[in-house]
């Protein structure tokens, strides 16, 4: 059934590269809205994208514009899950979007074990 | 599911409501087909409008994916219009 499906998409690529940072969340808006629950993880540089003020900042040419992409995606329901560690490392901790959510490794294992599929960006 | 309708069956329709996604970049014509079809009622039609051509097969394969019936689709000019009936 399509409600019970899940979709794990990993992000580790940041604003320095605008398309690999925008697809995973071209797929993130695809797979929203065919009411697959999806839950997008950041890590390494990836995390920058869930930071305040970053997605505004990406466009990548022929793709929809990030900041657009991430509302869509956490108005039909995406989640965001952000590396501890990764977002520690670089002072961002307090500078997250509404609704990143921190988290640590076993959180991840956790959502990618029991996804029926994912990606990794 | 699918019902590709004739031209003239597709001319005939007066939606429910439309969308203009004219400009948008993929995935964007699809949200705002998701978005859009809350509105709409069980059995009546979206009509999305997208200058990007290859709306018309994403929205069909959705459609087959989330249970609407897709329609089929006009040439505009300069643009697509794309019908799909809310199936639940």
């Amino acid at each position: 059934m399509a409600d019970h499906e899940k979709l794990v998409i990993m992000v580790t690529h940041g604003p320095e590269d605008p398309e690999l940072a925008t697809i995973p969340f071209v797929m993130a808006g695809a797979a929203v809205a065919s009411d697959v629950d999806v839950v997008m993880g950041f890590q390494g540089d990836g995390c920058r994208l869930v930071q305040k003020g970053v997605a505004e900042t990406v466009v990548a040419p022929e793709f929809a514009p990030l900041a657009g992409l991430l509302d869509s995606v956490r108005e039909l329901g995406g989640k965001l899950l952000v590396c501890s560690p990764c977002v520690k490392s670089r002072g961002i901790e307090d500078e997250l979007v509404e609704g990143a959510e921190v988290c640590a490794a076993a959180r991840f294992v956790s959502e990618v074990t029991s996804a029926t599929n994912s990606l990794v960006y | 599911m699918s019902t590709v309708l004739s031209e003239t069956d597709l001319t005939a329709i007066t939606a429910d409501a439309v969308v203009d996604a004219r400009g948008a970049a993929c995935p964007g014509p699809l949200l705002e087909a998701k978005k859009s079809m809350a509105s709409v009622a069980v059995g009546g039609v979206l009509e999305l409008w997208s200058t990007d051509a290859q709306t018309k097969i994403d929205v069909h394969a959705w459609s087959d994916k989330v249970g609407h019936e897709f329609l089929g689709h006009l040439p505009a000019e300069g643009y697509e219009r794309v019908f799909i009936r809310r199936v639940k």
